[in-house]
């Protein structure tokens, strides 16, 4: 039964769709504006702000997109630009298109020898190898004189070619214009695809990201190394503008004004690069005096930005424009995208807040998915059997988990339950790869789990919900769910630039996947919301949805159950007896001890990490041991009432993971 | 030995850097980019001080701790305490370059590109010393850098204060529940890496001159000690910084001028790939 809400349409659809348009309607325009009456001096100006443009979009790539800071675009600017010199002075290749080439090859080339030590640690060391590859521009083009004629310069850089034709005055104007158009296309496909939804999740959760069976790692990489070759081509447009480049063209104070441009157009945005570069380039050469005191405003600027607006001139539109939405001034539903205090607040919002929010969503909702109408639709699950034997870890001296042995088999909800401090979750972090066993091994079917990366992990078949759900921000919810396909059912980069066929169908598929999961969990309603800014019941079910997304072979719910409604449980025990009768293999966190009672199949119980007993919830139920641990007392029927109170009553808001 | 010596000297320098890194981060978590634009402004402060102002060496050394110390004290309050406790962890990255900038900025605008010549502590006739030859001035600062970095290592090793900040630095929310001043810790720590690179000025200053490039290329050096050090542990940024400015000058003496900033460079990589975490960091596990 589908739920009867409606689902609400995103917002301002004709405004989504036809941004493209007009981005590309304003460049053609841009493209022609020679014939419209743009003088010599504009178009320089013109060219220098694509040129800027395109070495600022490569930085937001990997500083807006993937969270690195990189300072070395003027190093990878550089390299194209000697790279074309060379080739147009030493070997008299003037064909633009083959330096462009080369030169995007050269900023490959070094964007990998400098982002695979640079990200190897994350934080600073990207930041600072960049900084390093600016600062030996000079010390490398002295060394390489010949070719590159040292501190002197390269000068005589001959008029550029295409196809055998001289690319003069317009016609060079037309080319460096289309191809930043070109690129900036390139650009917008790249992050409004599903690679667009990985960089958010990498950059606000790399554990997130892992879970999602991404490599960290290699997707930084990816995004550094792609965001050099705007920086290579922008090099290229530069040679064959100036016909002269000396080292003083590419010293590092361009650093700081790359950085400030991207800053100040918003660095995770597309169009923020063209915003931003041109402000940079006609604002300081218009304020004479401007020149002295540079660096001083740069600096407050950065600041500023760090501190407040952190969106830069898009996010200003941005909001605006939802500013404008709810106040009915444009047409469109109003936006549930008021990121900031919710999805800051996040992990701190109090339980009573959460239930607050429930309602008025949960009166809009009529649904209780019967379970055997939906069975069919959730199709056949793999399940695989988790199998952890002898399981150790010691943190230092202190024994998380001791020597802990277990079977979850497909088909059956297996629970874990113990007090606070049992190391449930450090056991659900042995399996997925973010601690590495002692000792012990953790089977998934045949595959051996233990000490493989957390991406690997959720690559052999595990997926996992967090305590406290870890939902990036700015996402909605159709989308969120279809990260858990990124890896399963990647579409992969090329196609999505290029938009061919198969990234078309792979993004109707997971759509579509993605509104079915979200349907069969009660809450399609919220397909098109924020999910940061839904409350904690519903991002719970949500972050389930994205599980389920995956089709793993084991699912682990960590403390899922926490914080929810008694609505809300009810949807989430559904959703668990489906994925339990599809042959899913469920392991279960839980403390709410009813819960666990009436879904769970075997039951664990873990105590100062060992394993003190397992049986069926009625073996369980009677069992002397388990009690005690529990509540201290060992009479029977009075500890079950208590366990049962003390479990109605609201439990402490869940600790923010890390 | 006196190329050993003259790499000993710099290398002081890169270790003095790495030492302030690390005091910020250890109490707080964060990387203080702008750091070395403080050393930098102590070295200014010195040559305002002791030339424009033609004061003696006590007066010169107060002045330009104190006034950098509370220069480090404002960006902490301005450019940092409000990012804390934040999700998205970028965003110091930014306003810390910021702050390195505008001092860079600021100091061009005050005391122009010509670097300036700070006068030595002591006398300048070099001394003769393990078969080398090396100015007081330059035995000095190795010394007192020695000095600080030993000292800073068994204060966070061994004193409550030590340890509240390694608490707060690893777990701010966890050190705030136990009782830990997160804040005070911070204030503090700013304060006295702004103290020490104040209180070098002079020292630094008579060897590097005051000059306005001077920030960025110790930053880049003083990151590349606690690269090879690990960042967090001082006696590693001290073999950090010694080792970095031996090379550096080893590198210099065999061959000409462009080579020694692209071997650092080398060993700077090779570092990142083969020993991440540097030569005397520890492994860290990640939790959930």
């Amino acid at each position: 039964m589908a739920p009867t809400t409606a689902v609400s349409p995103p917002a301002l659809p004709w405004l989504r769709s036809a941004r493209p348009l007009m981005m590309l309607g304003l460049g053609v325009l841009v493209l022609v504006a020679p014939w419209l009456g743009l003088g010599d001096y504009w178009s320089r100006q013109f060219i220098l702000i694509a040129i800027l443009a395109l070495v600022v979009s490569g930085l937001n790539i990997s500083l807006g997109y993937a969270g690195e800071l990189a300072l070395g675009q003027v190093a990878l600017y550089a390299v194209g630009a000697y790279v074309a010199g060379y080739l147009a002075v030493s070997q008299g290749v003037t064909d633009i298109l083959l330096c462009l080439l080369a030169a995007i090859g050269g900023a490959i080339v070094v964007g990998f020898v400098s982002g695979i030590p640079g990200l190897r640690l994350g934080g600073w060391s990207l930041a600072m190898v960049t900084f390093f590859l600016v600062i030996i521009i000079p010390n490398v083009l002295d060394l390489l004189s010949s070719q590159t004629g040292g501190a002197l310069g390269l000068s005589g850089i001959p008029i550029p070619t295409i196809f055998g034709a001289q690319l003069v005055g317009d016609g060079f104007y037309v080319f460096v214009i289309a191809v930043t158009i070109i690129w900036f296309a390139i650009f917008r496909n790249l992050i409004s695809s599903s690679h667009g939804d990985a960089f958010l999740v990498l950059k606000q959760s790399p554990i997130l990201a892992a879970t999602l069976g991404i490599s960290v790692y290699r997707l930084k990489l990816l995004a550094y190394v792609v965001g050099a070759i705007p920086a290579g081509i922008a090099g290229v447009l530069f040679a064959f503008l100036s016909a002269y480049i000396s080292p003083s063209s590419f010293a590092f104070a361009l650093a700081f004004t790359i950085l400030t441009a991207s800053v100040v157009g918003g660095s995770q945005s597309i169009y923020g690069a063209i915003f931003g570069a041109a402000i940079l380039q006609l604002g300081p050469e218009r304020i004479a005096s401007f020149q002295n005191y540079s660096l001083i405003v740069y600096g407050a600027f950065l600041v500023v930005a760090g501190l407040v607006f952190s969106d830069g001139i898009a996010g200003l539109i941005r909001s605006g424009l939802s500013q404008a939405r709810r106040r009915g001034w444009l047409s469109g539903a109003a936006p549930i995208d008021t990121v900031g205090p919710l999805a800051v607040a996040d992990a701190a919002v109090p339980t009573a807040v959460d239930e607050a929010a429930v309602g008025p969503l949960a009166g809009a909702t009529t649904v209780s998915t019967p379970a055997d109408e939906t069975a069919a639709v959730i199709g056949d699950l793999a399940g695989e059997a988790l199998t952890v034997t002898e399981l150790r870890k010691d943190f230092g001296g202190v024994t998380a988990v001791d020597d802990v042995t277990l079977e979850a088999v497909p088909g059956q909800v297996t629970a874990l339950i113990g007090p606070n401090g049992s190391g449930k979750t450090t056991l659900l972090n042995l399996v997925c790869g973010f601690y590495k066993p002692t000792s012990g091994s953790v089977r998934l079917g045949q595959v051996e789990l233990g000490g493989l990366a957390p991406y690997r992990s959720a690559r052999a078949g595990v997926a996992r919900t967090f305590q406290t759900p870890l939902i990036p921000k700015g996402m909605r919810a159709r989308a969120f769910v279809a990260t858990g396909r990124y890896i399963s059912h990647r579409v992969s980069m090329p196609a999505s630039i290029l938009r061919l066929p198969s990234f078309w169908r792979g993004s109707r598929d997971s759509d579509a996947e993605a509104l079915r999961l979200l349907t069969l969990l009660g809450i399609a309603h919220v397909a098109d919301s924020e999910v940061a800014s839904l409350p904690l019941g519903t991002r719970r079910l949500v972050e389930v949805a994205r599980a389920l997304a995956a089709e793993p072979k084991v699912f682990l719910f960590d403390e899922v159950g926490s914080g929810l409604d008694e609505e809300d449980i009810q949807r989430l025990e559904e959703a668990i007896e489906l994925i339990r009768r599809a042959g899913g293999t469920v392991v279960l966190v839980e403390h709410n001890f009813p819960l666990v009672l009436k879904i769970a199949d075997r039951i664990h119980v873990l105590s100062q990490g060992a394993l003190i007993a397992s049986g069926t919830p009625s073996e369980i139920q009677a069992n002397r041991r388990v009690l005690e641990e529990y509540t201290g007392s060992s009479d029977t029927a009075d500890t079950i009432e208590e366990l049962e109170r003390a479990d109605a009553a609201p439990g402490p808001p869940p600790a923010e993971p890390r | 030995m006196t190329t050993l010596w003259s790499g000993l000297a710099d290398g002081a320098l890169y270790a003095l850097v790495g030492v302030g890194y690390n005091i910020v981060l250890l109490a707080s978590g964060v990387f203080n980019f702008a750091n070395a634009q403080l050393i930098m402004l102590g070295t200014y402060l010195a040559y305002f001080a002791a030339v424009t102002l033609k004061l003696p060496l006590v007066p010169t050394v107060l002045i330009g701790a104190a006034a950098v110390a509370l220069i480090a004290v404002a960006e902490e309050r301005l450019a940092i305490r409000p990012l804390m406790g934040r999700r998205d962890s970028h965003a110091t990255l930014i306003t810390s370059v910021g702050v390195a900038v505008a001092l860079d900025g600021i100091v061009l605008r005050i005391w122009g590109s010509q670097p300036k010549s700070v006068p030595a502590p002591l006398s300048s006739k070099p001394l003769n010393l393990l078969g080398g030859t090396i100015e007081p001035t330059a035995l000095l600062l190795i010394v007192l850098v020695i000095v600080v970095g030993v000292g800073l290592h068994i204060l966070s090793k061994k004193t409550m204060i030590g340890l509240g900040s390694l608490a707060s630095a690893e777990d701010r929310e966890a050190a705030m529940a136990r009782g830990v001043n997160v804040r005070a810790l911070a204030i503090g720590a700013f304060a006295l890496a702004g103290l020490i690179a104040g209180a070098f000025g002079v020292v630094v200053g008579s060897g590097t001159y005051a000059n306005p490039g001077l920030g960025d290329n110790l930053a880049l050096f003083g990151f590349v000690a606690i690269a090879i050090g690990g960042s967090g542990s001082q006696i590693g940024s001290l073999i950090g910084g010694f080792a970095t400015g031996i090379i550096y000058a080893e590198v210099s003496r065999y061959t000409n001028a462009d080579w020694p900033q692209i071997v650092v460079f080398a060993l700077f990589l090779l570092i990142l790939l083969t020993r991440p975490r540097g030569l005397f960091g520890g492994a860290v596990e990640r939790q959930v």
